[in-house]
């Protein structure tokens, strides 16, 4: 960037987030501040994490870690009886990934609405871009968001009924017949999953508008509730010009199923990197009842940086961001 | 076997018994999924494409490939004319299969290849290259906003973005892989 779009990335990015603010806290909404650094992680096994040391002469040390995200703290909050909150918030996730989709330390605006499913949750995020969106953006970052379940992309995209492809031998049949190689015989319904949807489905989804992906598959574990008629979560993910910007839940609150959720999680983190250098987090046994005596709770998190991509119209996150990393290691 | 995190632009591959050169990667992550590239691999031979999504951590089988020396002799509009320098032996190879690389490449230049058998799968174009400005528009007078650019048009026919002070007849650096503009040099 030179001096000139630095400074128009600042400026913009300073004004969205006081719209968001404006809107957030006209909603009553209330902002939060919760730390970066944390003693337990809830544990993700497709997030790797950074660690660090706490030291000190009168404690004994104790390793802490970056928050990939503050869902930890938030819910935490909401437990306590706080209402809705938001909180803008500098997330960490470790990665070999650097490109113009990623940077290792990012901007996330979080938002818990109680009272609300993840279907309330998508008009009041289309209510937020739509009053607080920059001037200058183009049409196909705005609203009205297009909606589409992911059973209906995979059909359309893919000419595969996720209903009748429960099974991982059905499903692997499937991906056979597209024509995909690279694929395991024993892996888990979800990879096959991911390899479809990645291949045929993602660089398809239509991008003249936002797009709500929502109804995930129940294979991919996650903080979600589950559907009570079909075999998908209560979970979307926004994409605006075909990247992915947003991912909300219904929030579980069932203390067996995050126990369960843990144990999972927990297990493939160990068995993927005991041996390895990459970090393995803490976890803290007390939180599987945290949102026990929540009321009903909907979680939206935004990748700012993305956002403001969508909205100044840039195709590469070092275009939004004054220090990326890359440029770091050069 | 390398992993598939591992491929990179150029790297060969062999799938279902034919050979394969990977001309795009990029990696995705799905919401809460582990980490894939999606790959765009293409048979040199043929000229068949393929879209490819593996995980990062998933077997590719990568095939032994020789890197021999070629000279750029010239391009008919159809395919590049190349000469084996250690045998002068001329090859053919057709220029669909190296998108833009006419815009790269410099007459009588010779480039490190790689060959699987007789089969040409890669020109390896060095990342950071000098070319000579052919054709420079005049800086506009007064323009002095700071990081003011303009497009300049190298020998090889290569338009790229760069700084206003740039005139034709200068020596550029050039980043072949993002096609943009380093740095002056003086010769």
């Amino acid at each position: 960037m030179n001096n000139l779009e630095k400074i128009k990335a600042v400026k913009n990015r300073s004004t969205l987030y006081s719209n968001i603010r404006e809107f957030f806290n006209e909603k009553k909404y209330l902002e939060v501040d919760t730390p970066s650094l944390s003693t337990t992680l809830i544990p993700e096994a497709t997030i790797d994490n950074f660690a660090t040391q706490f030291s000190s002469d009168f404690y004994p040390n104790k390793e802490l870690y970056m928050i990939p995200s503050p869902e930890i703290f938030m819910k935490q909050l909401i437990s306590e009886g706080f209402s809705s909150i938001y909180q803008f918030s500098k997330c960490f996730r470790n990665s070999e990934q650097l490109g113009k989709q990623h940077n290792i330390e990012f901007s996330m605006l979080e938002y818990y609405s109680i009272h609300m499913d993840e279907q309330d949750s998508i008009e009041l995020t289309q209510e937020m871009i739509l009053k607080t969106h920059l001037k200058e953006t183009p049409s196909w970052a705005l609203p009205p968001f297009k909606k589409m379940s992911v059973n209906e992309a995979m059909i359309k995209y893919a000419n595969l009924d996720l209903d009748n492809n429960q099974k991982q031998s059905q499903l692997y049949k499937k991906a056979l017949d597209l024509g995909i190689t690279s694929i395991n015989r024993y892996e888990s319904w979800e990879s096959t999953f991911n390899r479809i949807f990645l291949t045929f489905v993602e660089p398809n989804l239509p991008q003249d508008k936002p797009l709500i992906l929502y109804d995930y598959p129940k294979q991919i574990d996650c903080l979600a509730t589950n559907k009570k008629s079909a075999p998908y979560k209560k979970r979307w993910e926004m994409y605006i010009g075909g990247l992915e910007i947003a991912n909300c839940y219904d929030e579980l609150k069932d203390e067996e199923k995050i126990k369960e959720y843990y144990r999972k999680e927990y297990s493939t983190i160990i068995r993927e990197r005991s041996n390895t250098n990459r970090v393995i987090p803490d976890i803290d046994d007390n939180f599987y009842s945290i949102l026990k005596k929540a009321p009903q709770t909907s979680g939206v998190a935004i990748g700012m940086d993305r956002l403001l991509m969508s909205q100044m119209n840039i195709d590469n996150i070092e275009g939004v961001i004054l220090f990326p990393f890359s440029d770091m290691m050069r | 076997m390398i992993k598939a995190g591992q491929i990179e632009r150029g790297t060969a591959l062999l799938i279902k018994g034919q050979p394969f050169v990977c001309i795009e990667r990029e990696f995705v992550n799905p919401g809460k999924g582990s980490a894939f590239v999606r790959l765009k691999l293409k048979n040199p031979g043929t000229g068949q494409i393929l879209a490819e999504t593996m995980k990062t951590q998933d077997n590719a089988e990568e095939i032994t490939v020789d890197d021999r020396d070629c000279q750029y002799l010239y391009n008919d509009g159809d395919s590049f004319h190349m000469m084996l320098t250690d045998t002068y032996e001329q090859l053919e190879t057709p220029m669909e299969n190296f998108p833009d690389f006419e815009y790269l490449m410099k007459d009588g230049e010779t480039y490190r290849c790689t060959f699987w058998g007789d089969q040409l799968l890669d020109i390896q174009i060095p990342s950071k290259v000098v070319y000579l400005v052919a054709e420079a528009e005049e800086a506009i007078k007064g323009d002095t906003v700071q990081g003011a650019t303009k497009y300049v048009v190298t020998e090889t026919g290569l338009k790229v973005r760069c700084p206003i002070f740039i005139k034709k007849g200068e020596k550029i650096r050039i980043n072949t892989d993002t096609r943009e503009y380093l740095e002056r040099v003086n010769s």
